[in-house]
């Protein structure tokens, strides 16, 4: 009852914070130096031809027409059409997310897990051998340059030993051949896949491992930890049922707003591998001018922020039972 | 035959400075049934003696002399696993009633069932379940709470969900270290009658860990007072109470608020807390005391029996 009531509070404040961001994002492109005709037409265009070409973008119309044509869109569902590519930016976007999602949620959760996991036993083993080289490790990793460890990883194993792929999601020829079943495609994009993922496991499993292992010691110094040694209760137990759900909370947060900002944050990772993804989208068409698609790119990465910091909220009191809204 | 008994146990911490020596030769016996106050300030000494009854002393801490038995083998010599199988299902204890005894994040009934789920393997979680509503009625929960988190109940209500947690397995020693001591006196007033309760019906020793010399006058058989580490004056509650020895008993009873006396000025302290990391061989409250001689400071003091009961460490008491 109080949660729907919060959820519904909160959701309010969602719808009010996005179109001030739509309103912010919107202006900033169009200050933004460089514009979308330049980098499209040929120098040798007439000058009418390019005004004709501007005024059919409605380039030549006052901003804030603009951002009342948007808006008028934006209710219709329609996010414009993408001017380098002269598709609806709606479906360039459903196209791209998907692949987005699939990599980034799996490394995320992959290296929460991981993490989580040998957070907990680091802690478990503090100032012992155990602990020294899982935090070692997980520092060294987490401190790697991403670009760098994706040109590495391409290199050793796509390059030299050759397991994998360089790069893209998918072979065209086992895609285009209609006798190839879903099986065959799982596996192929599952090889792909593998370099990317290892790339961004290595990168991301140190900060939840390190999260962890702090949350936990935290969490080993309470008195409810005492009081379940005292009750006789074997190590293992304590470790897993008394310490572990209660450290767990802060990376449980910590999961939620890499899962947002994933979707951003990937623009390096997709660009190295040239995954098919938003990430790439998004840098291609700022860098175009393409002002469509980068604004409903970034909407798309704004509203995901917004609602996975909701469902985090939520989240927290199925967690936590001391959690009311 | 005594239920425990603690023969010049003595416990130290590794710390930065150096070795501080918590605990120093303390001996004392608990009949089953009988339960034992151990009273002093803070840094004594008496939770790190409670921590080790339990085998529960932190990692930089070390048992440098003594032994303690109960019922007849010493927990000291005990391999970790057999240590946890007399953990609660003998000797139980009641923490502080710090918000934080309880996890926030389970039931209390499923905190209560689980030790004894622990210490039994044959009992069901029905059965247990079923114990541990008899154990609420037993401290006065309403059995609607049962499944209620730590962070619905209040402090007193808490409290007596510990005490349920630490009768759960019939154990025959309970430790109290300071189980009153973050509650309002009413509450406070509650708790104790509801530990003589228990301690009357279902005879078990009771070992209080407190600073409050009142609330271990009002539950216990014998008093221990505890200074800087060592005990200082043993016997029991009636005769160390109206026959104090030892002059920082004496000091601790002067300083205690009574209706029937017009107290004007309490009295305090003066000087440091005992240094216990570079400590002397002198009597270790000369400095404090207002009947030290020279020689007090040089010779460390030994125990003078007032009756075979009392008995004091103290030169003065002669």
């Amino acid at each position: 009852m109080e949660i729907r009531k919060f959820v519904f509070k909160r959701l309010i404040e969602i719808i009010v914070i996005f179109f001030v961001i739509l309103t912010v994002l919107f202006l900033l492109f169009r200050l933004a130096p460089g514009d979308p005709v330049t980098r499209m037409v040929d120098p040798t265009m007439t000058p009418e031809d390019a005004a004709h070409l501007i005024a059919q973008l409605g380039l030549d119309q006052p901003i804030w027409l603009q951002y009342i044509y948007y808006l008028k869109n934006f209710f219709t569902g329609n996010f414009g059409i993408s001017f380098h590519y002269g598709v609806a930016v709606f479906s360039i976007i459903l196209n791209r997310l998907p692949n987005t999602i699939l990599l980034f949620s799996t490394s995320i959760l992959l290296s929460a897990f991981v993490g989580i996991f040998f957070g907990k036993i680091a802690s478990w083993h503090k100032g012992k051998k155990t602990d020294t080289w899982m935090t070692l490790g997980a520092l060294f990793c987490h401190t790697l340059f991403l670009p760098w460890l994706a040109l590495i990883m391409i290199w050793i194993f796509g390059f030299n030993i050759g397991w994998f792929p360089l790069n893209g999601m998918i072979s065209p020829e086992i895609w285009l051949d209609s006798s190839s079943g879903f099986w065959l495609k799982f596996l192929d994009v599952a090889h792909h896949m593998v370099l990317p993922l290892a790339t961004l496991f290595l990168i991301h499993f140190g900060s939840y491992l390190l999260l962890m292992r702090s949350s936990m010691l935290d969490t080993l110094k309470e008195d409810y930890i005492l009081t379940a040694r005292a009750k006789g209760l074997e190590e293992k137990v304590i470790r897993n049922r008394h310490a572990a759900p209660n450290a767990a909370l802060p990376v449980v947060t910590s999961v939620g707003i890499s899962l947002a900002f994933s979707l951003s944050g990937g623009a390096l990772t997709e660009t190295v591998f040239s995954w098919p993804g938003i990430g790439r989208e998004l840098v291609f068409a700022v860098s175009n001018s393409d002002y469509p698609l980068a604004l409903a790119s970034f909407l798309l990465i704004a509203t995901v922020v917004l609602i996975s910091n909701l469902a985090v909220d939520v989240l927290y009191a199925y967690l936590d039972p001391r959690i009311k809204y | 035959m005594a239920l425990l008994t603690v023969k010049n146990l003595s416990v130290g911490y590794h710390t930065r400075k150096g070795f501080l020596k918590s605990v120093q030769g303390v001996s004392f016996s608990l009949d089953q049934g009988k339960s034992l106050g151990l009273v002093g300030e803070s840094g004594c000494g008496k939770t790190t003696i409670g921590m080790a009854l339990m085998g529960l002393l932190p990692d930089n801490a070390s048992v440098t002399d003594g032994m303690i038995l109960f019922e007849d083998q010493d927990l000291l010599k005990m391999s970790k696993k057999e240590i946890r199988q007399v953990r609660w299902k003998k000797v139980a204890m009641i923490f502080q009633a710090a918000m934080n005894a309880l996890n926030p994040v389970h039931r209390v009934s499923e905190q209560i069932s689980e030790a004894i789920l622990a210490h039994d393997a044959d009992i069901s979680e029905k059965a247990a379940m079923k114990q541990v509503e008899s154990l609420f009625d037993l401290v006065g929960i309403p059995q609607d709470r049962m499944r209620d988190y730590p962070h619905h109940y209040s402090g007193g209500m808490k409290q007596r969900a510990i005490i349920a947690m630490a009768l759960a397995c019939h154990p025959s020693l309970i430790i109290a270290d300071e189980p009153t001591t973050a509650l309002d006196v009413i509450v406070q007033d509650q708790i104790l009658s509801a530990i003589k309760d228990f301690q009357n019906k279902l005879k078990i020793s009771v070992i209080f860990i407190s600073h409050d010399i009142a609330v271990v006058a009002d539950v216990c058989d014998n008093i221990g007072i505890m200074f800087a580490g060592q005990l200082v004056e043993y016997g029991r509650i009636e005769e160390v109470f109206d026959a104090p020895m030892h002059p920082y008993t004496k000091s601790l009873l002067a300083s205690y608020l009574t209706l029937d006396k017009d107290v004007v000025q309490l009295n305090s302290y003066i000087g440091e807390t005992f240094d216990l990391i570079n400590s002397t061989t002198g009597c270790r409250f000369c400095e404090r005391c207002s009947v030290a001689e020279a020689t007090c400071s040089l010779v460390a003091p030994e125990w003078v029996e007032i009756s075979p009961t009392h008995k004091a460490l103290c030169y003065q008491c002669k």
